[in-house]
């Protein structure tokens, strides 16, 4: 039965979350209707094709969230989502995203980090983001075949001499020389794109410490 | 075969479009209508095309679309032009390619710059326009991925 559209407010803040081209379409319940059992429907719209296509996992849904990825996995093409409330017979008129175009706006997540320690240096290498996939058992595709020009910002921090700097690199090993022995040394790393502005989320802080200083145990006879 | 690369500050032209890509999307209202983005043939251009096809994407838009776009917005206006006047710099630095015969233009690109001035065609001018203007991204994006610093062909 076609509900009446307008009888409810719209949903609000409608948005694509977009991660590794994760891309989660999300928004907030309408003002007003606390304590009411609203339901959502959501609906997407390839740019430049005919119509808006459903997605049967998001009609009718209690959450404030659709996982569009899959429907949106080509991410050189560009894509809008709307999204209206329902309660009963009475339904918000559709709300709509922007065109989103994921090349563009995906979030480059965080590589994985991992660091070895010796007396005066720490050697980092990188492994990049993984582009989301279908099926957990497809083969992987790293956002570095996508994003050839992709980049990681290292940032360091001394913690007994409170100093912090960073670094840009491109390849994916970086070996800190010259540091001081015996010292806890914390780093992240956020990975990112030259190009339109994007949101970056920099990798879980890890702290390791430089080896002793070997010269000083050595007693001279 | 050295490309001709183009050595042009992107994040401006890309933080331009940024800045106005909201309110040039929300006007134009036919979604089912695309100019550049149906170009398989677009994404997949060959080395050898890359100088032709910027040429003429350039020339489609100094030619056809800024001038084609009529704004009220004076600060949608001034990004305009902006971008404009940097696509000028790109022509003309493109121009010392043409000179030494390097901007050859295969069937392929020839064929694939028809289809994007039919797509505009088949729309209301003003409506061609503000689509294309909405759909600079799409270039961008592609300028940034072919000229980038790498090797020749």
């Amino acid at each position: 039965v076609p509900c009446v559209s307008g009888g409810l407010p719209k949903p609000m803040n409608i948005t694509f979350v977009s991660i590794n081209m994760k891309n989660v379409l999300q928004w907030a319940p309408p003002e007003g209707l606390q304590g009411v059992e609203v339901t959502y429907t959501v609906q997407y719209f390839i740019y430049g094709q005919k119509k808006w296509l459903s997605k049967s996992k998001c009609k009718n849904i209690n959450r404030t969230y659709c996982d569009l990825s899959a429907e949106t996995s080509d991410y050189e093409h560009q894509y809008y989502a709307k999204v209206k409330a329902v309660w009963g017979t009475n339904c918000s008129k559709w709300v709509e995203t922007g065109r989103f175009y994921p090349f563009l706006e995906t979030q480059i997540g965080p590589p994985e980090v991992s660091l070895t320690t010796g007396e005066k240096s720490i050697s980092i290498v990188l492994t990049a983001p993984e582009k989301w996939k279908r099926n957990p058992e497809d083969s992987s595709v790293s956002m570095q075949q996508i994003y050839s020009n992709l980049k990681y910002n290292v940032s360091m921090y001394n913690t007994k001499s409170k100093r912090m700097w960073s670094q840009c690199i491109t390849n994916h090993t970086l070996v800190l020389s010259w540091l001081e022995p015996n010292t806890l040394y914390c780093i992240s790393v956020e990975s990112f794109v030259p190009g339109p502005p994007r949101l970056t989320r920099p990798s879980q802080k890890q702290c390791v410490s430089t080896l002793e200083d070997q010269t000083s145990g050595l007693k001279v006879k | 075969l050295r490309k001709c690369l183009i050595s042009m500050d992107m994040r401006h032209l890309e933080k331009s479009f940024q800045e106005m890509k909201r309110a040039l999307q929300n006007k134009d209202t036919f979604q089912n209508v695309t100019i550049l983005s149906t170009l398989e043939t677009l994404q997949s251009t060959k080395p050898t095309d890359v100088c032709c096809m910027t040429n003429n994407l350039l020339a489609f838009y100094v030619d056809r679309v800024f001038k084609d776009h009529q704004e009220l917005d004076p600060q949608i206006l001034r990004k305009v032009s902006s971008i404009a006047n940097s696509f000028l710099y790109i022509q003309k630095t493109l121009q010392e390619c043409q000179v030494q015969s390097r901007c050859h233009c295969s069937q392929e690109a020839t064929n694939a710059t028809r289809i994007i001035h039919d797509n505009y065609n088949q729309l209301e001018i003003r409506s061609a326009a503000i689509k294309s203007l909405g759909e600079l991204d799409i270039f961008l994006a592609w300028i940034d991925k072919n000229h980038q610093k790498t090797s020749g062909a």
